[in-house]
């Protein structure tokens, strides 16, 4: 497939991942604050470290509005200064997606044009306003609406395939971020065992891991270890970082195959699957005595310098000239 | 008659496409237009909404160049169709490939041996000096000796009722993917009409020129690699170009994404090169290749023409086709018709006085408020005086202008162009509006093909000759009717 193409898919996957995911960070903080009893500051400040905007933020709005929900909202929302904001993401996948529109699906074309149209129009501001659950869960629906649609009516080809890399590299990043933020939080505080559980729970919840740990740990007390271990390692859950650097290397496997050591993106895909292997050979006990800000910020460079390698070494970005070989 | 239609009557003077003087259905479209007309205004109103959401959640829509955020809008559309009588529609079919394929035969002679200027049959100055002329693609013979494979030919309606060629597109005209898309809303919102009126289909228009696309590829390949290449989505038709390539099944690609090695062209893709067969460019020419035509350009492929003069690739439309489509031998096609098929034309075309000839700039210059005078190599309703409505500063300034530059002008009669019934919503009524036609003909190794119809383009402002979409002009679905 075309090079360019293949970048858009890339970003497609990327900024829909994106969408979500901090629509999802939002609801549970806003959830947080209502329940946890914690200083305002305490429960919003990760939101915008996470998205890694705490300093665009602090630039126009100051210190002081960290300790206010609605300006963290606002601007992980609708700011334009601000590229990882829900209205950003959405733009910029439309956009990735309508320079594209004849390799991704009619169907999803239409699902995520009305997604951008929705958050344009005065129906969605609206919702925002009134409620704000359900402004939230729409975002998460439509985007989830986006991927199932894509998934059930377009070829699954090489641009299904960089869609897909897009999106789990992307969210394997979410993922590392939610945790190593939070369990820095969380460990630095000494307090009573029912509101620990409640922070961890919402942690979980902000990958959408709450009721799939329930069901894995059998409803036992949620530790510390044991947030991690599931949201590093567990294979069988679909936001593990573990899952995402698995299946990612799988698909870049199938649009390069190792059989053929001539096509480009060679030290990419053995960089991405060194990576899983390392991860691989964890277990929940070995990760227990590991310094886990180590580990995920080993995995969010990591998967940075691949996602840098898929762009120059894999589709040949960023060069000058891609070299020509005989056909 | 019902409701719709109750009050509706044509504007004085002017041929109306549905309806005669008096206000009641043509013959030929009564039964379609009784069964729309049963709609009541208020029904109609909840159509037309409903075929402007879809075309919006669609994203059928095009860009605005002024706009630097590259806002997209949506091309307004009226859900009243344009009717064409079955046999009205034969004729214009006939009239349409003879024309498509007397142009082809003046182009390729241009670019062979110029036998029409060795007999005068046109002035060698007019046709040599036309800015679209290429003289360095002089003797180079294209893939399947086919130049014009896909053009739009613009017609309006005198008053009388007769279709007249208004000019000739011949480079990359542009805007069939809205017929097709409003047939799509015709099909979705107003089922019951469009079978009573019996109407031709449009959409075998991509599988045709797809298998125009693959018969012109090099060398005879049977499964030649076909692109569409496009400038990119900021520009104003990309939602067509996108369109083209997604109903065709072709890549779509930019310039950046092709490069020539050894003259051949190739597209860079995840597993390297690959190579390239064909070209439906939707780029202007003057962005082809900077070797050619724009040494200052970063646009473009380096070396392009070079594959091309090599019979490497097929560049569809071939580059130089705008010696026949400019608006100055526009006057000479009935010559070439006569010369290269030895049948006379079967199109009427619009009576134009050449600024070039002494008698005809005398006459020109003496009748400026009497005629619309147009600059032979603008396009889109732009660098144009419309004469009767112009000031007297407006006249003057062009009195100097054609004077300075005479091969630049022509000057025509203002023709009534006819009218249509116009969904006007601040009225909710139906209006007379101005309209015109551009069906699209594709040419591959067998010769030309009408798609049945093609682009209405209605005047939407009251009173309005003006059809261009840049100028406040909407589109209508085109009803062919059946044999």
């Amino acid at each position: 497939m075309i090079s360019r193409v293949a970048d858009h898919c890339f970003w497609l996957g990327r900024y829909l991942e994106r969408a979500e995911s901090t629509a999802r960070v939002l609801s549970v903080t806003r959830q947080l604050s209502l329940d946890a009893e914690l200083p305002a500051a305490q429960c919003w400040r990760p939101v915008l470290i996470v998205s890694g905007e705490e300093e665009g933020f602090l630039e126009t709005l100051g210190d002081g509005g960290v300790a206010d929900g609605d300006r963290v909202q606002d601007y992980m929302t609708w700011s334009d200064d601000n590229a990882s904001s829900i209205q950003a993401s959405v733009s910029s996948a439309r956009e990735n997606a309508r320079a594209i529109r004849e390799v991704v699906s009619q169907e999803f074309w239409m699902t995520l044009n009305e997604l951008y149209l929705w958050m344009n129009n005065p129906q969605g501001r609206a919702q925002y306003r009134d409620d704000r659950d359900g402004f939230y869960r729409h975002i998460r629906e439509a985007t989830q609406l986006c991927l199932g649609v894509l998934r059930n009516t377009m070829l699954h080809d090489n641009a299904f395939h960089f869609i897909s890399i897009g999106l789990l590299l992307e969210r394997c990043g979410q993922t590392a971020r939610i945790l190593d933020v939070h369990h820095h939080v969380l460990t630095q505080l000494s307090m009573h065992q029912v509101v620990e559980a409640a922070l961890w729970l919402s942690l979980l919840r902000a990958c959408a891991g709450g009721e799939p740990y329930m069901k894995t740990n059998h409803g036992r007390i949620i530790t510390p270890d044991g947030v991690a271990a599931f949201l590093v390692l567990e294979p069988a859950f679909p936001r593990s970082i573990h899952y995402c650097l698995i299946h990612s290397y799988n698909r870049l496997r199938s649009i390069r195959s190792p059989e053929e050591p001539t096509l480009p993106g060679r030290d990419v895909m053995i960089r991405l699957g060194d990576l899983q292997a390392w991860l691989a050979k964890k277990t929940p006990a070995i990760l227990a005595r590991e310094d886990i800000h180590a580990l995920l910020t080993h995995v969010v460079d990591e998967t940075a310098a691949i996602c840098d390698g898929i762009r120059t070494q894999v589709l040949g970005l960023g060069q000058q000239q891609s070299q020509v070989s005989a056909q | 008659m019902s409701s719709l239609f109750a009050n509706y009557r044509g504007a004085d003077g002017t041929f109306d496409e549905l309806c005669s003087a008096d206000g009641a259905p043509r013959q030929a479209f009564r039964r379609a237009l009784e069964s729309l007309g049963r709609l009541t205004p208020e029904e109609f109103t909840r159509c037309q909404n409903l075929a402007e959401l879809a075309l919006l959640n669609q994203g059928v829509t095009f860009s605005v160049y002024a706009d630097n955020r590259g806002a997209e809008k949506i091309f307004p559309f009226c859900l009243v169709p344009r009717m064409i009588a079955a046999a009205d529609w034969a004729k214009l079919e006939r009239g349409l490939e003879q024309r498509v394929r007397a142009l082809e035969l003046f182009v390729r002679d241009m670019y062979g041996e110029q036998r029409i200027i060795a007999d005068k049959k046109v002035p060698a100055d007019l046709v040599l000096g036309a800015k679209h002329y290429l003289p360095k693609l002089r003797g180079i013979r294209p893939p399947g000796d086919v130049r014009i494979h896909i053009s739009g030919i613009d017609l309006i309606r005198d008053p009388e009722g007769t279709f007249r060629v208004l000019e000739d597109n011949l480079r990359t005209p542009s805007g069939v993917s809205y017929v097709i898309e409003n047939r799509l809303l015709s099909k979705r919102i107003i089922p019951g009409v469009l079978e009573d009126a019996r109407v031709q289909g449009v959409d075998l228009y991509s599988a045709r020129l797809s298998a125009a696309l693959r018969s012109v590829a090099p060398h005879g390949r049977d499964d030649p690699t076909v692109v569409v290449l496009t400038p990119g989505p900021y520009n104003s038709a990309f939602f067509e170009h996108s369109f083209l390539a997604r109903t065709m099944g072709f890549d779509l690609v930019q310039a950046a994404d092709l490069f020539v090695d050894d003259d051949h062209v190739y597209v860079r893709t995840t597993r390297g090169p690959s190579r390239v067969n064909v070209i439906y460019r939707r780029t202007d020419e003057a962005y082809l290749d900077p070797e050619v035509f724009r040494p200052d350009s970063v646009l473009g492929v380096r070396g392009l023409m070079r594959v091309y003069a090599a019979g490497n690739v097929a560049i569809v439309n071939a580059p130089g086709n705008g010696i026949a489509d400019d608006k100055a031998i526009y006057p000479f096609v009935p010559d070439v018709v006569r010369y290269y098929l030895g049948e006379e034309p079967l199109l009427e075309q619009v009576q134009t006085y050449v600024c070039l000839r002494d008698d005809d700039r005398k006459y020109v210059l003496e009748h400026l408020d009497e005629l619309v005078v147009k600059a032979v190599d603008e396009a889109g309703g732009y660098g144009m005086l419309m004469g009767p409505s112009a000031s007297a500063d407006e006249r003057n300034d062009f009195r100097e202008r054609i004077k300075a530059s005479p091969r630049r002008y022509i000057a025509q009669p203002r023709i009534e162009l006819s009218t249509c019934p116009t969904w006007i919503s601040g009225h909710g009524a139906l209006g007379p509006r101005r309209v015109d036609l551009r069906p699209y003909i594709v040419q591959g190794a067998s010769g030309p093909w009408v798609l049945p119809g093609g682009l209405t383009r209605v005047a939407l402002v009251d009173g309005s000759y003006v059809v261009n979409s840049s100028q406040g002009g909407g589109s209508k679905d085109t009803w062919v009717q059946k044999p």
